[in-house]
């Protein structure tokens, strides 16, 4: 056998065993999240959420949203916030320091005047400027804290330090919650005795092109354009069969950054955000596990299926491509910081399973999706295809299209957001384009974020977003 | 081969997930219909004057019971004579049972008590309880200890709404945990209640540790000044959840010797405990105490020494004094916690 064969047959059934494996998770992670969802829906039935919107008993939240250059909206944001149902919650705002008029809009808004507050430094922040409060009574539960510019991660550690509540709930601030998401969000810290639940998720959808009025959403629209439609499915798939799944199994990893709560004391405990990656979301989790898992306590990370939040998808191929860069940083440096449990039996399902699954399919998958892509084409072009890798790498595709089929069927099965029959076929159109018109940019960016990493690249990258006014006025 | 049955798997689940939408659509035509009879139904129960219902008038609305006997459609009207009983009491609350009574709802519910699905069970137990149909009540005593979280939950709540304080007779037996949850589900039942002097005592030592708290919350909440120094004795508890109970406990059922309690067993504490027990003294903190809330100005954890402080401005009315003092004498700089606690004391 000449080498050139040898390479050939090795690249054949090295993808095919990859696709394989990759294949039998998305089995299982179907399987799982039918099981999961089907117990949430359950139990919910006899769940009354009004009991804990007016009990004294129920635990106390804090809200903490970062803000930065928000300017524009911050306004209609912050009264969004204060109008959540939950008796025992407190909405800190962080102004990360705005170079525009954020912080003056919160002043004049809310009738705030600059409080003598000592800050307890239990995670180290950059310096504060000031602590708000309102003369106003009615905001008696808003808090504005003026502080250096340190980033989303350092603004999030301050408002930990300031909150004195059990549990806190991180937001960006742009992000439109149903009006019962806390309540929602609070019962998984109170429903088991066995475990200590440390954080707790919910399902992030996309509002662009939805009805919002006064900071509230009104009506739900699967998005015009195609990029954010497109996103709409991504989310869907997710949410509701990946991290649904993840939760069966208490393998969870990652609690989006847009909206998720947490045990403020475990938090504390393990140091708070690190403010020197990109995925401080994800290594907060990771971090949190690696820290009840050493010291043998039973810990859960919940999540629920219900749509409580709403945020807006990047619109263009710019803000999106920059998006993903950041995503697969903040997954490699996360992967990076905590090596130690990989394949390590000591950290049970979390070392066994979740992050190996997370190195070779989320970290791994993009750049042997992109060298398999650039095999066949070198292969083409050297009129040696192989013909197997092609057929592989159609049934990979047709596998992903099935993948995101069953996803939206299990969408319309359980909370179907999107009521007219066209839109469900508009969203199984977009799933049979993703793979040609969407996937390649996602592992392309995913590629570029491997890149930016070996050269150091740290930046958040510009996340403009158009709001979901200017949404509207379009519309 | 592989590929082919790959796209005939997805070809499959599109057709079914059509079909579902078709059937769908179908079916929300025929459950409007349902939903508006049921309506019919539960309009007439709440607004006629009359006491008892025209059971002619059922039987015509749902066409000869013919209906009634279509599973669907009585899962549908359950649900809807459910919701509407959340809503409201009085006369038409009773009306409301009368009428789930004739169409022999109840019955249905009683037999799903025995499914081997747990969350039909629990929902049989929750509809029986919504409609107080209290005649089995002595069975659901048996669902309170059951293995599934959701059945014994329901059947908790069964017996504190038909039986009040009374009902809580199972925290004597059960082993299972009570969440979190269902303490505070419980305790906001027990609020529409008239308070009673139920013996909690023996529930301090329970072996069961969500028992050990929930009691201790209702010492808190019924203010069971009398059972100060069993409630005392929890501080000693080996679960730190039932120590850290018994001090906010402590903070609505004390006597003049409960910080000697708290202060005794302050260096053996975490901090979490500790903290707890220092807002315990926000409230209780006299005079006395002074000298114990001054040493902790030096302790390392500011947020203890903000508390502290707290605790001593409120400590008699030589407190605020002491802390002002202690601020110019101190080689520590405390300034800002003073300027924090004249902020918060001047609102």
């Amino acid at each position: 056998m000449s080498w050139q064969t040898f390479l050939l047959h090795a690249f054949t059934y090295g993808i095919l065993v990859y696709s394989m494996i990759l294949l039998t998770f998305y089995l299982l992670i179907g399987a799982f999240s039918i099981l999961e969802t089907r117990a949430y829906l359950h139990k919910n039935r006899f769940t009354d959420y009004r009991m804990l919107a007016s009990s004294n008993e129920a635990p106390t939240m804090s809200i903490l949203a970062p803000a930065y250059n928000e300017g524009p909206t911050i306004i209609e944001n912050v009264r969004s916030l204060l109008s959540l149902h939950y008796n025992n919650l407190d909405v800190i705002i962080i102004n990360d320091g705005s170079k525009d008029d954020t912080l003056e809009k919160l002043i004049n808004a809310y009738d705030l005047y600059k409080a003598d507050f000592f800050v307890t430094q239990q995670i180290k922040t950059k310096a504060v400027k000031g602590i708000y409060r309102s003369h106003n009574p009615v905001y008696r539960k808003l808090t504005i804290v003026d502080k250096e510019n340190g980033g989303k991660a350092d603004a999030l550690n301050v408002g930990i330090n300031i909150a004195r509540s059990d549990y806190f709930v991180c937001i960006d601030v742009d992000c439109i919650l149903e009006q019962d998401a806390i309540l929602k969000l609070a019962k998984p810290f109170l429903e088991t005795s066995t475990h200590r639940v440390i954080a707790a998720g919910g399902v992030v959808r996309v509002a662009n092109s939805c009805e919002i009025e006064g900071g509230r959403l009104v009506k739900v629209n699967l998005p015009k354009k195609f990029l954010p439609r497109i996103q709409t499915l991504e989310y869907i798939r997710a949410f509701l069969l990946s991290r649904m799944a993840w939760t069966r199994l208490n393998g969870l990893l990652l609690i989006s950054g847009a909206f998720g709560a947490f045990d403020r004391e475990i938090v504390i405990n393990c140091g708070g955000y690190h403010t020197d990656t990109v995925g401080e979301d994800m290594e907060l989790v990771v971090r949190m596990r690696r820290y009840m898992e050493e010291r043998e306590e039973p810990y859960k990370v919940g999540f629920i299926p219900d749509p409580l939040c709403w945020t807006e998808a990047p619109s263009s191929y710019r803000i999106l491509g920059r998006q993903r860069n950041r995503w697969t940083r903040g997954t490699i440096e996360t992967l990076r910081s905590h090596k130690k449990m990989f394949f390590n039996p000591n950290y049970g399902i979390l070392g066994m399973l979740s992050y190996p699954y997370w190195f070779f399919f989320e970290f791994l998958a993009p750049i042997i999706e992109f060298l398999g892509t650039v095999g066949i084409v070198i292969y083409f072009f050297t009129y040696a295809v192989n013909w197997s890798a092609v057929v592989i790498m159609i049934g990979v595709i047709c596998i992903g299209i099935l993948y995101s089929i069953f996803a939206i069927l299990m969408e319309v099965l359980t909370y179907n957001q999107y009521k007219q029959r066209k839109d469900i076929l508009r969203l199984v159109l977009v799933a049979i384009l993703e793979p040609f018109i969407f996937h390649p940019f996602v592992v392309w960016s995913a590629v570029l974020g491997n890149i930016s990493l070996l050269r150091k690249q740290n930046s958040w990258g510009e996340m403009t977003r158009q709001g979901f006014t200017a949404d509207k006025k379009a519309r | 081969m592989a590929l082919l049955a790959i796209v005939i798997l997805m070809v499959c689940l599109l057709s079914f997930m059509l079909l579902y939408l078709l059937i769908k659509a179908g079916h929300e035509k025929k459950h409007a219909h349902w939903r508006s009879l049921a309506n019919t139904l539960i309009h007439k129960a709440v607004f006629d004057d009359e006491d008892k219902i025209d059971e002619r008038f059922i039987r015509e609305t749902l066409n000869d019971d013919k209906l009634a006997k279509n599973r669907y459609f009585r899962k549908l009207l359950t649900g809807e004579i459910i919701s509407a009983k959340k809503n409201i009491t009085g006369t038409a609350a009773e009306n409301l049972i009368q009428l789930y009574r004739m169409l022999n709802l109840d019955k249905y519910a009683i037999k799903n008590l025995n499914s081997m699905r747990w969350y039909i069970k629990a929902q049989a137990i929750h509809e029986l309880t919504i409609m107080q149909i209290s005649d089995l009540v002595e069975h659901l005593h048996l669902f309170t200890n059951d293995p599934n979280e959701y059945v014994r939950m329901e059947a908790q709540t069964a017996l504190v709404q038909f039986n009040g304080f009374d009902g809580l007779s199972f925290l004597d037996t059960i082993t299972h945990p009570i969440s979190d949850w269902q303490q505070i589900k419980l305790l906001q039942l027990l609020t529409l209640l008239p308070p009673s002097l139920i013996d909690i005592a023996p529930w301090f030592q329970s072996e069961n540790t969500s028992v050990a708290v929930f009691a201790l919350k209702l010492a808190r909440n019924y203010h069971r000044f009398e059972q100060h120094d069993a409630i005392a004795k929890c501080l000693d508890h080996p679960d730190s959840q039932v120590r850290l109970e018994a001090i906010l406990c402590l903070n609505e059922v004390y006597t003049d010797e409960t910080t000697d309690h708290l202060i005794s067993r302050f260096l053996n504490e975490s901090l979490k405990h500790q903290l707890a027990m220092i807002r315990v003294m926000q409230t209780l903190g006299t005079e006395r105490d002074i000298l114990f809330l001054t040493d902790l100005l030096n302790h390392e954890s500011d947020l203890l020494k903000l508390d502290a402080a707290r605790a001593l401005a409120n400590a008699g009315n030589n407190g605020m004094a002491s802390l002002e003092e202690y601020s110019k004498q101190s080689e520590q700089d405390i300034t800002e916690i003073v300027l924090h606690i004249k902020r918060e004391m001047s609102v």
